[in-house]
């Protein structure tokens, strides 16, 4: 019962952690930040554009892969099967 | 493929969609909010003879005199456009221009063309030109050139 606890609290915080990101990336560097990022340069792009058109979208799909790496080490650390 | 990746790529879109639509409600309230825009005299600014440009960035304003006929012209559509004809003691008279055919023409009978007829006349102005989240607004002076 206790092990169920500390998996889903566990489990709970990467799902926080992946969230956050998803904030900060979007709508923080694509939104908020997005004038403040524009005065750096990467590729001939400003930062702040190109986060809003494509650096979220690779951020985003790196989080899925971070997120299943982290739950499959998860799983094995407290035995859940699939 | 396991089932937390399996999860993640299911959450991902709805995530997304979700984004999308709070960038974009973002946005939107930012856009209405209003900010005061300066527009700068581009040259000389003689109205009677169809030479007054005012601008800024791209957003540009054409203003001139067609037979008694104060005519604004811009490069965006607008919501209002009004002009104020200022005397030399700084008393201003207002004139709230009606849009002709399309939003990027608004005009009004005026005595600019009886003020400023003769060679070498000027008179002060300022122009109100309001669109969605902006107000543009500027200071000049018509002077007949010939």
């Amino acid at each position: 019962m206790e092990n169920k606890e500390t998996y889903w609290s566990e489990n709970l915080r990467i799902i926080f952690i992946c969230l956050a990101i998803w904030f900060v990336v979007s709508f923080g560097f694509g939104l908020l930040l997005v004038e403040p990022l524009n005065a750096i340069r990467l590729g001939g792009y400003k930062l702040g554009f190109w986060f809003a058109q494509q650096g979220s979208i690779y951020a985003f799909l790196a989080l899925v892969f971070w997120y299943s790496a982290k739950m499959n080490t998860l799983d094995k650390k407290y035995d859940v099967g699939s | 493929m396991n089932r937390h990746l399996k999860v993640a790529f299911m959450v991902a879109p709805i995530l997304l969609v979700l984004g999308w639509g709070g960038a974009d409600f973002y946005e939107e309230s930012k856009a209405n909010e209003t900010r005061f825009i300066q527009l700068e005299q581009e040259g000389q600014c003689d109205i009677i003879n169809k030479n007054c440009v005012l601008k800024s960035g791209e957003f540009k304003v054409n203003v001139f005199d067609k037979d008694g006929v104060t005519v604004v012209n811009s490069t965006f559509p607008l919501d209002t456009a009004t002009l104020f004809l200022v005397d030399e003691n700084d008393k201003m008279t207002t004139y709230q221009l009606g849009m002709q055919l399309t939003p990027y023409y608004w005009s009004r009978e005026t005595p600019l063309r009886q003020l400023v007829s003769n060679k070498g006349e000027g008179h002060k102005l300022r122009l109100l030109a309001q669109i969605k989240g902006g107000q543009y607004i500027s200071e000049f002076y018509t002077q007949t050139a010939k």
